[in-house]
């Protein structure tokens, strides 16, 4: 069973402490995210480093509370919910496998741990955990060594297990394949398309490989300096990119098509800051067609057929 | 002519048990692009490392052949290698923040490169490196010149990198995942902005690169490395247009590009995971993960030659890749 998720209005900002004598800086990681996922679909975030698409990753699975906003699971509030009920219902993978599992652990244990958290016992572990490794490729006797003994490969499926093993609806992938070598990340991401089909899991997939998620979103929302740019279909977003930004972001990725060159994506040299957000449109210092009411003006979402922007000139 | 580097035969043992690099030759041609692709421990940094010398302690390079400008380097000193490197061969690695000095500022990093090889006033370094900031897309480049890496971007320290690299006017410059670090939009424009200089200077380019789209974009030469070997090289247009080792093949079909597979259809895979090469391994490196390999795998591979220039270490001989794929074709039909 898939459920879908609805954010409102949501924000999060974070003091950040730059010395014992100056004060602390703001920073506005979310700042305004309003988004609706679909249940049983594979929702794309994408964006620059430091544009919250990662904080904003970390409020959908409860690990930060929202400075302002909500954020419901099928009609129902994240702040609602305790630490277990939201375990049972949304689940993880992170980046790096190699950081994200604990290395004294057997994988048995690791892959338990939600289970043992839960209450379960000792001999529906040992079940569930065999029959989890399985499921992600793996086999069953791998159950008793460490992390170190796996590749990184391996490594993520067993991280792909232990979100799997209490059968939530959810799985936030925040970069799953970005550690990984290329040929590994293709078997990942085959992975997580047939368990998102066989098991009805709703996935949201952060990552900053467009051609990834363009393989495998129904639907993508490009974040900027917080705030979501644009949010449409995949095919009509990357057929038709509205936003500026969006447009840029799709004109750096390098298909392996020899011959095309590098091209200019018209960005400059100014590097995007979220405890110093720029006035009017945020992503006026950087983009190739901002007019001077770019720089006073906040543009407002706009619908634009089926997708949202947020442009004064789109 | 013959290239500016050229290396044959290169090996790299690790206390004598590991064999990271066995045997690569690769040629880097003045103004040329050549990079070198593989994934994770197939012994591309390694190889870099090599040529430059910079192995780790424990590291065991031999060459049949290592010469940069005709001028052999194995037999150099750690003193002359040092005078080499920075100078006329420069180096710029993947994370920058690691490679620079936090304590210094910019501008005192980058006039030591020159002051160092080449002597001169440190105000006419700083002018240089000044010049050099602007000419790598930096603005207001006195301003950072006063300023310590840590107060700098990603990609600003990165175009500081290459500033800095190109100070002493290099031949060669060998980088090492120069974008892997950074954002797919600034990727672009240090990239961009590689290419530009590389036409401006002349420089010749050694990219390493696990990225198949970077190679695609970049390169005129492409060794893919697997194993510690290299086990095709090609330029970039045969290379993508008609890859012929099984490698490759595998590789290319494990990047979605848009437009030639369905979304969410499987995209194709290599089983299993780079082996560890021990020393004295024989036969081809890929065998386990070859749907395609059979018992004389396990014996010396021969090198087929597929076009002037393309060449790839298989059992297979040149065109099986189409004609499987015309075989499966006519069995889809019948």
């Amino acid at each position: 069973m898939s459920a879908p998720i609805e954010i409102r209005g949501v924000t999060k900002h974070f003091r950040q402490s730059t010395g014992v004598f100056s004060p602390p800086r703001l920073v506005r990681a979310v700042d305004g995210v309003s988004l609706s996922m679909k249940a049983g679909g594979c929702f794309g975030i994408v964006g620059e480093s430091g544009c919250g698409k990662s904080t904003l990753a970390r409020l959908i699975l409860g690990l930060h509370p929202v400075t302002d906003g909500d954020i419901a699971v099928d009609g129902k509030s994240l702040a609602t919910m305790n630490r277990r009920e939201r375990a049972r219902l949304i689940q993880p993978v992170f980046q790096d496998p190699f950081s994200s599992l604990n290395p004294r652990r057997s994988i048995r244990d690791i892959v338990g741990l939600p289970l043992a958290a839960q209450g379960a016992s000792g001999g529906e572990i040992d079940r569930k955990v065999a029959a989890m490794l399985e499921r992600v490729g793996l086999r069953p006797d791998m159950a008793p060594r460490q992390p170190a003994q796996l590749s990184g490969g391996q490594r993520q499926r067993v991280a792909i297990a232990r979100a799997l093993v209490l059968g939530p609806r959810i799985v936030v992938c925040d970069e799953p394949t970005s550690a990984l070598d290329v040929s590994v990340q293709a078997q990942i991401i085959n992975l997580l398309n047939e368990l998102r089909r066989d098991l009805g899991l709703t996935l949201v997939f952060i990552s900053h490989n467009l051609a990834v998620v363009e393989h495998i979103c129904d639907e993508v929302a490009v974040m900027y300096l917080g705030r979501v740019v644009e949010h449409a279909a995949t095919d009509a977003l990357f057929r038709a990119p509205a936003h500026p930004y969006t447009r840029a972001l799709l004109a750096s990725v390098l298909t392996p098509e020899p011959g095309l060159g590098i091209p200019d994506v018209g960005l400059g040299d100014h590097y995007p800051d979220p405890a110093n957000v720029p006035p009017g449109c945020r992503f006026h210092p950087r983009c190739p067609i901002a007019a001077a009411r770019c720089a006073v003006e906040t543009p407002a979402p706009r619908m634009i057929g089926e997708r949202r922007v947020e442009c004064l000139l789109a | 002519m013959s290239a500016l580097l050229e290396v044959e035969g290169l090996r790299v043992r690790f206390n004598s048990r590991a064999e990271a690099v066995r045997g690569v030759s690769i040629a880097v041609n003045k103004g040329e692009t050549h990079c070198l692709v593989g994934e994770s421990g197939c012994g591309k940094s390694v190889s870099s490392l090599a040529i430059m010398g910079l192995l780790a302690k424990g590291g065991q390079r031999t060459a049949d052949r290592l010469a940069f400008g005709g001028q052999d380097l194995r037999g150099l000193s750690e003193r002359a290698m040092s005078r080499l490197r920075g100078d006329r061969m420069a180096m710029i690695f993947q994370e920058p923040m690691t490679s620079l000095n936090p304590a210094y500022t910019i501008g005192s990093q980058m006039a030591e490169v020159l002051t160092r090889h080449r002597g001169g006033s440190r105000r006419a370094a700083l002018d240089r490196a000044a010049s050099l900031l602007g000419r790598v897309g930096i603005t207001a480049p006195g301003m950072r010149l006063a300023q310590y890496p840590h107060q700098l971007s990603g990609g600003l320290r990165q175009r500081v990198m290459i500033a800095m690299a190109l100070m002493c006017d290099p031949e060669l410059l060998i980088a090492d995942e120069p974008t892997t670090a950074l954002d797919v939009t600034v990727q672009a424009q240090i990239l961009r902005l590689l290419m530009e200089l590389q036409r401006e200077l002349g420089l010749a380019i050694l990219l390493i690169t696990h990225d198949l789209g970077i190679v695609a974009r970049m390169a005129d030469r492409v060794s893919v490395m697997y194993a510690g070997e290299v086990v095709e090289s090609a330029t970039a247009g045969a290379l993508f247009a008609a890859p012929s080792h099984p490698y490759t093949r595998g590789l290319l079909a494990c990047v979605p590009i848009p437009g030639t597979i369905a979304r969410g259809a499987a995209l194709g895979s290599i089983p299993g995971t780079v082996p560890r090469i021990a020393l004295g391994f024989q036969g081809c490196g890929f065998r386990d993960r070859c749907a395609l390999a059979d018992a004389s795998c396990a014996g010396a591979v021969p090198v087929q030659r597929r076009a002037a220039g393309h060449e790839y270490a298989c059992r297979l001989e040149p065109g099986w890749g189409e004609r499987a794929l015309g075989e499966r074709a006519l069995g889809e039909q019948a």
